[in-house]
């Protein structure tokens, strides 16, 4: 940390670097790597801990194995993380990282994307962390538009602490914490990211390396916060929990991908299909027809409203996990709050010079409590 | 890095990690089971399934069976990343020092 220069920090990161739009390309801020990289390059020298069989190798492979694509400094690329399982993730990525507080990994990230613009910046969260006590810090990171990179595993269940049941756990969940079954109603992750405004929402699955390798870029390459939600096996405390959308013949049915651009189509040769329901508006899975084939839903990523993002994200059922979409929902350009902050500076600068902290904190609004008033 | 599956497996074949494996990256060959090492993801989940414990982290695997570090990453030199054993089927072929391998009663 110490070789890079603060005066090039603040070159990057003050005056000039906004587009005036407050949209500024993800990544062109950070430096790039000298050298090409490979795989190898993103593995620390710490050992995996993690149960066998995990998801989270797989996503932490895929990640690794995407990450030479991006070419950036390694130096310029950290991932921040709350607590859970997923959370042990920056320990194994040789970049910097932070395992962080509770919950409070997007509020860490975002004060460290909005003031060092030349870094790349991920969060790895759980259900847990994300959406129960971070639930908060969630939100409000997706509405301001922060460049950083959400990856939230949601394996449904709370692992590091034995398998008591989460935000995303269904109805009716069995474990030692709900002998009787939970009563909690589930948090959709995706859902809740289109209503907190977020730009960029997807959801991929662990065991998919392709898939989830696809979504990762496009995330990365997304201007702002993106929400990436990533299905992810716990073997030992809620395991099987994604067989449905696993199970080649099973998954069939149940996993819609979604493809900007393209007819919403899935099942055995695109028998099935999601068109609108023309009396409610909303959205339905119908067998495909030839009266109906020409109303299926063509995907577009970039609507404005989220309004049919939304409703994709419904289609699902959140007990069989039947309808799943995966892929990107909801990918669209609006103004960054980095660039925007750093657009502030420079105007403040320009109208008033450059501030002096020390005089501002022993300024006017500044007084001493002495005896003579305590007795006054 | 990767997992790799060493001699005791020739001929036996119990296909327990196969179920354990969740990124289906274990591949089947006419007398041995190979671990495609680019898709392996380290997670261990079949090592302690074996019941002819015949698979090792890369690093561990037993002096008289360090040949067989290379025969898992070998097998795949033409075939690369089928990208699942479940859609890719079976492999044609055993490697050469897994062919020649006398035969071995379960």
């Amino acid at each position: 940390m110490a070789e890079t220069s603060t005066e090039g920090v603040g070159a990057r990161t003050g005056s000039g670097t906004g587009t005036g739009t407050g949209t500024v390309e993800a990544l062109t801020l950070v430096p790039k790597a000298v050298a090409t990289q490979s795989m190898k390059d993103f593995k620390s020298d710490q050992e995996v801990r993690w149960c066998p069989g995990c998801g989270d190798y797989a996503v932490l492979a895929a990640v690794q194995g995407f990450m030479p694509e991006l070419g950036l400094a390694k130096e310029n690329i950290v991932f921040v993380s709350g607590i859970g399982c997923s959370s042990r993730f920056p320990y194994y990525m040789n970049t910097y990282g932070m395992h962080s507080i509770h919950g409070r990994a997007p509020a860490i990230a975002t004060g460290l994307a909005s003031s060092r613009r030349d870094l790349s910046v991920w969060v790895v969260t759980g259900d847990g962390d994300a959406l129960s006590i971070g639930g908060n810090h969630l939100i409000h990171a997706l509405r301001r538009n922060v460049n950083l990179k959400i990856l939230l595993f949601n394996n449904r269940i709370y692992g590091l602490t034995k398998g008591q049941y989460s935000p995303t756990s269904e109805v009716g969940k069995i474990t030692k914490s709900t002998p009787m079954g939970s009563l909690d109603a589930p948090f959709n992750p995706v859902s809740l990211a289109i209503g907190a405004e977020a730009s960029f929402v997807a959801r991929t699955v662990d065991s998919d390396r392709k898939h989830l390798t696809g979504v990762l870029r496009e995330a990365a390459a997304h201007p702002g916060t993106a929400l990436v939600e990533i299905y992810q096996n716990c073997n030992i405390f809620n395991d099987g929990a994604f067989d449905v959308l696993k199970d080649k013949q099973q998954a069939e049915e149940a996993v819609i991908r979604l493809e900007h651009g393209q007819p919403i189509r899935f099942g055995t040769d695109g028998n099935k299909a999601v068109v609108r329901d023309e009396m409610t508006g909303d959205l339905k899975v119908v067998t495909v027809t030839a009266e109906n084939e020409a109303h299926i839903l063509v995907h577009n990523t970039h609507t404005t409203s989220p309004t049919t993002a939304f409703a994709l994200s419904r289609l699902a059922d959140p007990d069989t996990l039947h309808h799943t979409p995966i892929g990107v929902f909801r990918s669209i350009q609006r103004p960054v709050y980095d660039t925007q902050m750093a657009e502030q500076l420079d105007t403040a600068i320009v109208q008033n010079g450059k501030g002096d902290l020390a005089a501002l904190l022993a300024g006017n609004d500044t007084w001493t409590v002495g005896r003579a008033a305590r007795h006054a | 890095m990767a997992y790799v599956i060493a001699q005791p497996c020739v001929d036996i074949k119990d296909k327990a990690c196969i179920d354990e494996c969740p990124v289906d990256c274990i591949y089947e060959g006419p007398r041995k089971l190979y671990i495609q090492p680019d898709e392996c993801v380290d997670c261990g989940a079949c090592e302690p399934v074996c019941p002819v414990e015949s698979i090792f982290f890369e690093d561990d695997v037993p002096d008289q069976w360090s040949d067989y570090r290379k025969v898992d990453t070998e097998i795949f030199a033409d075939l690369g990343q089928p990208g699942g054993a479940s859609a890719a089927g079976p492999l044609a072929a055993d490697h050469p020092l897994v062919a020649a391998q006398p035969e071995q009663a379960a």
